[in-house]
């Protein structure tokens, strides 16, 4: 029934218990049995203490183990020692082979339980508090067995001769020996008079145990790839748990606990015929929920959904199945399955399930919660890259919420929409968006699309702070700061007087929005116990004890092992939800791009450092791929093409096949920028069309690819020295950019514009762009772009004659400090050409007298623009130190400048001299 | 066709090797099929008849001589022999075994005939163990029931009869009725493809088993998986395509191959009742109604089937032939499924919706796959506002069978119904995917677009057109168009659908406000096109209405006359209808 959660996890008995139960008995013999179990020492009976404790804490694991495995896992721990607890164990087990022996066994166990008046005890007598640890476990385990119907002793019964059985199939020396034991055990109880019948059932126990193994295999005939399956399955241990290597390494502190890759063996089609609570499989599911935020394409579609499927088989209740099957379809980009499955799961959960919602004040709530499901159906949509059916279906989520007065998803909507508009290009929202929400369409203003979106986003911000959903307000925060960085604000309402604006974009708001966004941390820190999600505390103890210092997860980074002390949080994995550390994760993101705008590299790269060696962790793989690719493009502006792409291939290999196109795309742009520079014009052509394939035809999604494709066509065209075809497309992308509003992109674009005209000769059509650029620059703040905006300018004045010389100067020179500080390799060259060419034309300059103020600069663009293999500049940088050189009268220098200067005038007229080993790859 | 005489011969045989092998259903539908046959009163008295074959004597003579009994009629009919019979070796233990059988001591039966070795025996002794292990997994179930809601419980002979019954195939000594366990045992274990082959060849060896051909049914649900079948030509499979048309919504097809085989089973109750089910879904509720009258009339404890029957009347809203029926059902059997479907139909009916979900529940824990059940509950959860209950119901039927095409409109109504008009499209869409020809469904989705929400009307206008060329009987349809057409801005077309309206109208002799807007429209439209003559006709047409349209027509014919001075009041009376 819809709205029925049932209510999580019973304390079932099972036989893993059974045999813990044993354990506990051997541990602390009840007063009754005149013989302890013999210890060889206290040590080694205070360590099963442990082992016990340990046993017994995560009992409400996911998973438990097989007999063979707690066999293992004793074994580890005492040693070769003393193995008589072993066959013990075995033997007490392959006894149970009556409903009686059942109870008379439980009843024994109540025996160990040391009650409140038993005072009178001897002096080596361990007892059991019934209200220690071990106490609390046994009393459940004889109260879960006292309220077993006989059909249920009976299934248990079942159940552990199936246990034994597999155990004894599994390794062969035990089987003879264990056989011989439940034999003679059965002659060495007398007090079975019938024989036959004890006979009868053991072999009618046998029997079935046959039924039930050939049942079980059943599943795996009718999945029909149980070799695939199991394939499948290892698969995603891989890469999903890399975790558990680290694990492995801390050794002794973790013997004790189930390594983790058990949480998918539970699946293979020969195990799970003991019922697992609800409470454990929410916690799986959680955990795979995770792990498929974290990096989904790693994981196999169909594996994945072969266990999903059997999951639900098993358990139909269990919605989330429903919903993990979509995050899992929409992970693989399968867009019918995934909407089949989220309409499934929100038509059985009515979206009263598992989201952490805060529930509604107003307890009546009969009527189910279908507008997350309108909220979620948008989110895929959008997704998928259908932003007017997401628009759509987000608006009628705002109504409903609306409606129902649930505000909580109303806030999650807005944030919604905030994201689609300023992620997706759409020129006008009339009559998309409904005026229900917005303050001032009902004055019937029409506002554009940034100021709607400005207005929602403060709509729902404000909503997010006062029902005090902390998550979002950070990410609130963050849109805002994201917005703040690349629109302009303008009064929303222009009546009266003009007040004056200055219309500039404000860093220090970008600023503050990323500081509040970052605030949640220190929030979370407080309450940090209560947010553990149902069922995943059940396993949280499990991962505390697989990485005991956080260390191990730090140092596995690039050797910056230095920064721990300073991001202690993460040390303490547990402390803080996951989704908290990805936003905060993705704020330290954010600031590397703001920076990277605003012109400060070392900043920039600082935080993508942060990012990268902090949040990896904790955020998903496209968003560490994401800082990856900010470090790579560094390394290429600064440090040229050969490290990056030997880092490149390092992130390759990191992200094999996770968010494979956010890498393919970092690649395509550095190859293209090599081909540019090395003046490969057909391989730049034919990777710049490459990038342009992977946009989605559909308009308004994935600008940011869209104008990046168009934006490098135009500069290969340029390279071409196709100048009107270069100024066409430029200009094309420039309507655009103006249509869609991306003023940051328009600002590059003008830029390229100037330069098309520069190279075409007519510097007096440049100017206007350069100029234009220049204040595009200045109100966006974009420091570094204004200051290649000023260098295209000098350049500009210094084509226009010689008289112009002294203005590029003094230009070249206010712009210096800014390229020198932050400028590319690139940049920084043609600053230098460029100031020595000023001097070079300026005629009351004389080379003779000041031969250092030209030299050095060129030297120095000189070794740059070798690093960067761009020969076209280095052959001009040569050429000038040449004629500097002849000038001076410095004849071997000249020669070896001209010498040069021809070696890169080969290299550019025949680009095909090397081959490109790495565009194979692609 | 096959002479009437050699199909009863066959079914005569045929009902005795099927009530031999105690597959009951089989032996009830062939027993019904062969007092289907019209009686040929010159040969036997039927009690006659009866009595002869009751003798296990004849029965072997006449298994000698079955050859020439198939006839070698002008149809390509495939004569099938009727199969040998194993000698009587292992007779007393089968006596006992079938006795045993009888009383549902499966595994007892199963035990006795432990090292029998004729076929007979085997099959009766797999059979009793499937249907043992069938036994212990329904009672597991519910043992099982965890927190989890369901357990993995399977028939755990499964492995052993598959095991079993694949070396008897190979071997070659496998019979149909073996072929037919066999099949099913394969289809439990999901592999389809094989089962439906085996039950191919269970078939076609003997085609009289009926439980056979309804389990190769099941597994082809689409037109393609059923002509890839390669089946002799028996008069069997006509009912099985005929069955198996219904099941793929090919009614008309479906319908066709009964009334051909009402030729022989010319009084065969269960072809009527199949062609009444045929009729309900192409919607001729009037003959459904006397199908199941004179259904009820031979067979008056009958049970099967009257869910529909009781459909059909809940939708000519006749409460008391209903009450009537689920008396008579109840008092027949009450612990069937149908007959608490009936139950819940009726209080349904009168408004007790509380109570009618009560019998839908029960009708479920009878049979939880039991589809009509889990969507009539969804309509009553609808009429008690509990949407998310209704939901809920629906997607069961849903799950239950992918193309239930009520279920996925009641998902539409639902989500409609709770404001979310852009979300229930995609489950009305999925509903006329189904079903493209119910006019009923287009007309629901085109609301779904014209509401205030989405006022998406041209998406609207389509799905009315599609409504208005599927026969839409409530005439919703046409109306709507040219409503919307007008509120388009496009008087032409609105003109040319009022126009429509008013013809339909006026063949069904209907008249309304429906009526007098068309009219009035016309009539303004006509004027403003300077057609007065044809805006003379509605106007006066409008005449003949009470209310304030007469005095606007009226208006309106004045207004035209001062501007036609030239026309006479005379002529406007004469185009009169």
């Amino acid at each position: 029934m819809a709205g029925i959660v049932k209510p999580p996890g019973e304390f079932s008995i099972t036989p893993h218990k059974v045999s813990v139960c044993i354990l506990l008995q051997i541990y602390a013999p009840s007063v009754q049995i005149s013989l302890p179990f013999p210890f060889a020492s206290v040590a080694q009976h205070n360590r099963l203490g442990l082992f016990l404790l340990a046993l017994t804490k995560s009992c409400d694991d996911i998973l438990e183990p097989k007999l063979d495995e707690l066999i293992g896992q004793l074994r580890e721990v005492f040693g070769v020692l003393n193995p008589r607890f072993i066959d013990h164990l075995t033997t007490r087990l392959s006894a149970l082979s009556s409903p009686d022996d059942l109870f008379n066994f439980f009843s024994e166990m109540r025996g160990i339980l040391g009650g409140p008046e038993s005072g009178a005890l001897e002096d080596e007598q361990v007892i059991l508090d019934p209200a220690s640890n071990l106490g609390m476990f046994l009393r459940r385990c004889i109260l879960a067995f006292n309220l077993l119907a006989f059909e249920g002793v009976c299934h248990l019964l079942t159940n552990i001769g199936v246990y034994c059985k597999e155990a004894l199939s599994s390794c062969a020396s035990y089987e003879t020996t264990c056989f011989e034991d439940s034999s003679s055990n059965l002659e060495a109880f007398p007090e079975y008079e019938n024989m036959d019948l004890e006979n009868f059932v053991f072999k009618k126990v046998t029997e079935e145990i046959e039924a039930r193994k050939r049942a079980s295999e059943r599943v795996s005939f009718h999945l029909h790839a149980p070799k695939a399956l199991f394939n499948l399955v290892e698969d995603i241990e891989a890469p999903a748990d890399p975790k558990s290597k680290h694990g492995d390494k801390v050794g002794e502190a973790s013997s004790y606990v189930h390594p983790p890759d058990y949480a998918l063996r539970e699946f293979e089609p020969n195990s799970g015929i003991f019922l697992r609570t609800n409470w454990q499989i929410q916690g799986y599911l959680q955990e795979q929920a995770d792990a498929l935020e974290k990096n989904g394409s790693s994981f196999s579609l169909n594996a994945f959904e072969l266990i999903l499927r059997q999951l639900h088989k098993l358990a139909p209740e269990l919605h989330r199945v429903h919903f993990l099957r979509y995050l899992n379809s929409l992970c693989h980009d399968d867009y019918f399955a995934a909407l089949e499955n989220l309409l499934r799961y929100f038509d059985y959960s009515a979206g009263t399930e598992g989201i952490d919602f805060v529930p509604p004040a107003s307890g009546s709530n009969s009527f189910g919660r279908y507008e997350i499901a309108l909220l979620f159906l948008g989110m895929m949509h959008f997704q998928f890259g259908h932003p007017k059916q997401a628009l759509e279906v987000l608006t009628e989520a705002v109504r409903v919420s609306q409606q129902l007065s649930n505000d909580t998803c109303l806030a999650y909507t807005l944030a919604a929409i905030c994201n689609l508009l300023s992620e997706i290009g759409v020129s006008s929202t009339a009559g998309i968006l409904g005026s229900s929400f917005s303050p001032l369409t009902s004055i019937g203003i029409s506002l554009s699309v940034q100021q709607q979106l400005f207005v929602l986003l403060r709509g729902s911000l404000k909503r997010a702070e006062s029902l005090k959903l902390k998550r979002l307000v950070a990410s609130n925060h963050l849109a805002m700061a994201k917005f703040d960085l690349t629109h302009v604000q303008r009064p929303l309402v222009s009546f009266g007087p003009k007040a004056s604006m200055k219309l500039r974009t404000c860093p220090t708001n970008v600023c503050k929005e990323l500081r509040l966004s970052s605030h949640l941390i220190s929030e979370f820190s407080f309450e940090s116990s209560t947010m553990t999600t149902d069922g995943a505390f059940s396993t949280a103890w499990l991962k505390n004890l697989q990485k005991p210092l956080g260390s191990a997860i730090l140092s596995q980074e690039n050797g910056s092992g230095s920064n721990e002390n300073a991001f202690q949080f993460c040390v303490q994995p547990s402390s803080i939800p996951g989704p908290v550390l990805q936003l905060i994760g993705s704020s330290y993101l954010l600031r590397a791009t703001a920076w990277e705008l605003y012109g400060s590299a070392p900043l920039a790269r600082i935080n993508a450092l942060v990012y990268a060696t902090c949040f990896t962790d904790a955020s998903s793989s496209s968003d560490a791929a994401l800082a990856y690719v900010k470090l790579i493009q560094h390394l290429a502006v600064f440090r040229g093409y050969k490290e990056a792409f030997a880092a490149l291939k390092i992130a390759e290999e990191k992200f094999l096949s996770v968010s494979k196109s956010r890498i393919l795309i970092l690649k395509l742009q550095l190859l293209h920028e090599r081909a540019l520079h090395r003046g490969h014009l057909k391989l730049a052509q034919q990777v710049c069309d490459e990038l342009g394939v992977l946009a989605s035809s559909v308009t308004g999604v994935d600008m940011e690819l869209k104008t990046e494709a168009s934006l490098r066509h135009a500069r290969t065209l340029l390279a071409a020295n196709q100048y009107s075809e270069a100024a066409a497309v430029a200009h094309s992308l420039f309507c655009m950019c103006y249509k869609f509003n991306l003023q940051v992109e328009n600002a590059t674009v003008l830029l390229l514009l100037a330069e098309v005209h520069k190279r075409s000769g007519n510097a007096v059509l440049g100017l206007p762009y350069a100029l234009a650029s220049l204040s595009f620059c200045q109100s966006f703040n974009l420091d570094l772009l204004k200051a290649s905006a000023t260098l295209t300018l000098a350049e500009l004045w210094l084509s226009l004659g010689s008289n112009h010389a002294k203005r590029a100067l003094s230009l070249i020179q206010g712009a210096l400090p800014m390229i020198l500080g932050h400028g590319g390799l690139e940049l920084r060259a043609r600053a230098y050409i460029a100031e020595a060419k000023c001097y070079l034309s300026d005629p009351s300059f004389s080379v003779s007298e000041n031969s250092e103020v030209v030299l050095d600069p060129l030297s120095q663009a000189s070794v740059e623009l070798q690093v960067l293999e761009y020969h076209e500049l280095a052959a001009e940088t040569f050429y000038l130190m040449a004629i500097v050189f002849h000038k001076l009268g410095q004849l071997e220098e000249r020669e070896e400048a001209a010498n040069s200067f021809k070696k890169h005038m080969m290299a550019l007229e025949n680009p095909l001299d090397d081959e490109d080993p790495l565009f194979n790859v692609l | 066709m096959n002479s009437k005489e050699s199909c009863r011969s066959e079914l005569r045989i045929a009902i005795r090797q099927l009530s031999d092998r105690c597959l009951y259903t089989a032996s009830k539908w062939a027993a019904e099929q062969l007092m289907g046959i019209e009686q040929d009163p010159a040969n036997f008295t039927p009690s006659n008849t009866r009595f002869q074959w009751g003798s296990s004597s004849i029965r072997r003579r006449f298994r000698t001589n079955e050859i020439t009994s198939t006839p070698i009629a002008g149809v390509s009919y495939v004569s099938t022999p009727v199969m040998e019979e194993d000698d009587a070796v292992d007779g007393d233990f089968y006596l006992l075994a079938k006795s045993y059988f009888d009383c549902q001591e499966y595994r007892r039966a199963a035990h006795v005939l432990r090292d029998q070795t004729g076929k007979k025996s085997v099959f009766l002794r797999s059979y009793a163990l499937y249907l043992a292990g069938e036994k212990r997994k329904e009672e597991e179930v519910i043992e099982l029931e965890g927190p989890l809601g369901k357990s993995d419980s399977v028939n755990c002979e499964l492995v052993s009869l598959e095991r079993e019954l694949s070396t008897l195939r190979k071997n070659g000594s496998i019979d149909p009725f073996g072929l037919y366990l066999y099949g099913l045992v394969l289809k439990e274990k999901g592999s389809e493809n094989v089962a439906r082959t085996v039950l191919v060849e269970s078939v076609n060896s003997y085609p009289w088993n009926w439980n056979a051909w309804s389990e190769l049914q099941s597994l082809c649900t689409t037109i393609d998986t059923l002509n890839s079948l390669n089946l002799n030509n028996h008069w069997m499979k006509d009912f099985f395509l005929a069955s198996a048309y219904q099941e793929i919504r090919m009614h008309s097809e479906s319908l066709a191959k009964y009334e051909y085989l009402q030729g022989t089973f010319g009084y065969s109750n269960y072809i009527q009742a199949q062609i009444a089910k045929a009729q309900y879904s192409l919607r001729e509720f009037q003959q459904v109604e006397t199908i199941f009258e004179e259904l009820l009339r031979n067979d008056p404890y009958r049970v099967e089937d009257m869910d529909m029957y009781s459909n059909v009347l809940y939708a000519n809203e006749c409460s008391s032939a209903l009450s009537y029926l689920a008396h008579r059902v109840f008092m027949t059997d009450k612990y069937r499924p149908e007959s608490c479907c009936i139950i819940g139909n009726y209080y349904s009916l009168k408004g007790q919706h509380e109570k009618s979900v009560m019998y839908f529940r029960r009708a479920l824990k009878l049979n939880k796959n039991y589809l009509s059940a889990w969507t009539l509950m969804g309509h009553e959860y609808i009429e008690m506002k509990n949407t998310p209950a209704a939901v809920d119901a629906y997607r069961q039927a849903i799950d239950i069978n992918q193309c239930d095409y009520r279920a996925w409109y009641g998902l539409g109504q639902a989500y409609e119904m709770m404001g979310m008009p852009f979300y229930a499209l995609h489950y009305f869409r999925k509903s006329v995917f189904l079903q493209p020809n119910d006019s009923r469904l287009w007309i629901s989705m085109a609301h779904c677009y014209e509401t205030d929400q989405l006022h998406m009307l041209e998406e609207a206008i389509k799905c009315y057109r599609r409504a208005a060329n599927c026969n839409d009987r409530e005439a919703i349809a046409l109306h709507q168009l040219a409503k919307l057409q007008y509120e388009l801005g496009r008087p032409e077309e609105a003109a040319f659908y009022y126009k429509k309206d008013l013809e339909r109208m006026e063949a069904e002799e209907r008249e309304g406000p429906n009526m007098v807007e068309a009219l009035l429209y016309l009539a303004t439209y006509c004027k403003s096109q300077k057609r007065f003559e044809e805006a003379e006709v509605y106007c006066t047409r409008l005449l003949d209405f009470t209310g304030p349209e007469k005095e606007t027509a009226k208006s309106l014919l004045q207004g035209m006359r001062t501007t036609q001075s030239g026309f006479p009041l005379m002529d406007v009376e004469h185009f009169s209808p």
